[in-house]
């Protein structure tokens, strides 16, 4: 299976993407942002066919306008704080209707499909050199800004009081959720990011570790989720987006179960 | 010092919580702002912290090390996976705290050093209380502000508690505010009460706080 270019491909990204998604995942679902996951994930397919319809690099426009998709979210979620939610939807809006706009109009000439639901064949190397780059500068951006980050999920005021700067990091954080979405589109599609974002934190949060603890289980569950997702989705010639968010699930009802198992255990010795 | 002058707040040109507070706090005060529920007492301390800038008004304070105890149970996701020592860690490297060991001493000066692998949200709230008072405590603050210290904590650790906050205040000069439920703690610790009613406040001594309460809760008591 590996003697194909197009599956050693498919596999670093995938590697990337267990690595990425996980370390995002975790300060979205803690600082219960996971909706703007979801939206930016579904704006970033206005960032494909705007690259499409260039002839760009889709993953490189892809990760601009959903930077810009982000960062527009962050601005009038500090201007209008009650309204949080519809922030949401009208950005939803906004960036679902440039994109059904291009494609519909007949301007573009690629099978979009493959950028919904993933696809293993169309990553391209010039995919994989974009996805390296954007992987590695995220990782060098949350091993620096790590403990502030943490910071402001654990405790936003004691943050600022403390001096960390949560505006400017809130918005490089957006950046870097367009970023993790970006490098996931060719493997995962867009309509099943979020759960690559958030299933992985969900089912290591169910350890009860610490932070660091949590993160690490997080990017081990992901990268058995992608990669069982990767393999079958071969075997079963599915879209890998579908198969990799059913296992994600599955990883997660299963950890549940161990945990109730061992819990119950536990409660039977303790009878007297 | 910090000098509050004619400031005003309201919440997105809601009405004002705050009207015409005028307030200034010297080195070295055990300040205990006091007031009914709601009627803008954490809002002042927001002010005072730079969480919040006043509607109208000036605020100046020059103190530069500043930190902040939260009240555990308003503030903390008990379901946070954090350890006690990963939250001082971060802290730490948040103020560019080179040594470790100041974990270490601040942990063991409020003796809860053997917590720092526990969950946060598996501590009672003493022990929180005191976590979270170690984690101030790194930075050397010259001004300590509580937010209601005695909230969800047991009375031991609260009889533990307060002494530790007058420790602080008269023999290592932290100025102290602590936004205050407990009558009798800030009635005993207090230098002077800030008594928050209908978004004015003024100043007043302990003594004279205790005898205003006393006589407003009789009053209640005699129409009935």
């Amino acid at each position: 299976m590996f003697e194909y270019a197009f599956m050693q491909n498919a596999f670093i990204v995938a590697l990337l993407i267990s690595i990425v998604c996980p370390l995002i995942g975790m300060f979205l679902v803690l600082r219960r942002y996971s909706m703007i996951g979801d939206a930016l994930s579904h704006a970033s397919l206005a960032g494909v066919a705007v690259g499409l319809l260039f002839d760009w690099n889709p993953v490189l426009s892809a990760f601009g306008l959903t930077s810009f998709f982000g960062i527009l979210i962050e601005v009038l979620r500090r201007r209008f704080r009650r309204y949080a939610e519809l922030i949401l939807v009208i950005i939803l809006s906004l960036s679902v209707g440039i994109a059904i706009t291009i494609i519909s109009a007949g301007l573009v000439h690629t099978n979009v499909e493959s950028f919904l639901f993933g696809s293993i064949l169309t990553v391209s190397t010039g995919d994989v050199y974009s996805v390296v780059a954007l992987s590695v500068i995220s990782l060098a951006v949350i091993a620096r800004l790590y403990p502030q980050l943490v910071m402001l999920t654990f405790d936003e005021d004691g943050a600022q009081i403390a001096g960390v700067r949560s505006k400017l990091i809130n918005y490089i954080f957006a950046v870097l959720v367009a970023a993790t979405i970006s490098v996931s589109i060719r493997i995962v599609g867009i309509l099943v990011i979020s759960s690559l974002i958030a299933l992985p934190v969900a089912t290591a949060l169910q350890l009860r570790k610490g932070f660091r603890r949590t993160l690490i289980y997080s990017v081990v569950f992901s990268f058995i989720d992608i990669l069982s997702g990767l393999l079958l989705s071969y075997y079963i010639d599915a879209a890998p987006g579908g198969v990799t968010a059913l296992t994600s699930v599955a990883m997660l009802l299963l950890v549940i179960a161990y945990k109730e198992c061992v819990f119950s255990l536990q409660e039977k010795r303790r009878r007297p | 010092m910090i000098d509050l002058q004619h400031v005003y707040f309201a919440y997105e040109h809601g009405q004002y919580l705050l009207e015409d507070v005028n307030m200034t706090i010297r080195d070295g005060d055990y300040i205990s702002v006091v007031g009914e529920n709601g009627s803008g007492k954490s809002t002042l301390i927001k002010l005072i912290l730079g969480l919040l800038s006043p509607s109208w008004g000036s605020i100046s304070n020059t103190y530069r090390h500043r930190a902040y105890v939260p009240q555990r149970f308003e503030t903390l996701n008990s379901q946070f996976p954090i350890t006690v020592w990963e939250v001082l860690n971060c802290y730490r490297q948040v103020l560019h705290l080179k040594h470790k060991e100041i974990i270490r001493d601040c942990l063991e000066q409020m003796n809860v050093y053997s917590l720092k692998d526990q969950l946060i949200g598996n501590l009672s709230g003493g022990q929180c209380q005191k976590v979270l008072i170690a984690r101030a405590l790194m930075g050397h603050p010259d001004l300590l502000i509580f937010d209601e210290p005695s909230t969800g904590i047991d009375v031991r650790s609260q009889e533990e508690l307060y002494p530790f906050i007058k420790d602080l205040n008269e023999n290592k000069g932290v100025t102290v505010i602590t936004v205050e439920h407990n009558l009798k703690f800030a009635v005993r610790n207090s230098t002077k009460m800030f008594h928050v009613v209908g978004g004015r406040g003024h100043f007043c001594s302990p003594k004279a706080y205790l005898d205003e309460y006393v006589s407003a809760r009789w009053e209640g008591i005699s129409n009935v």
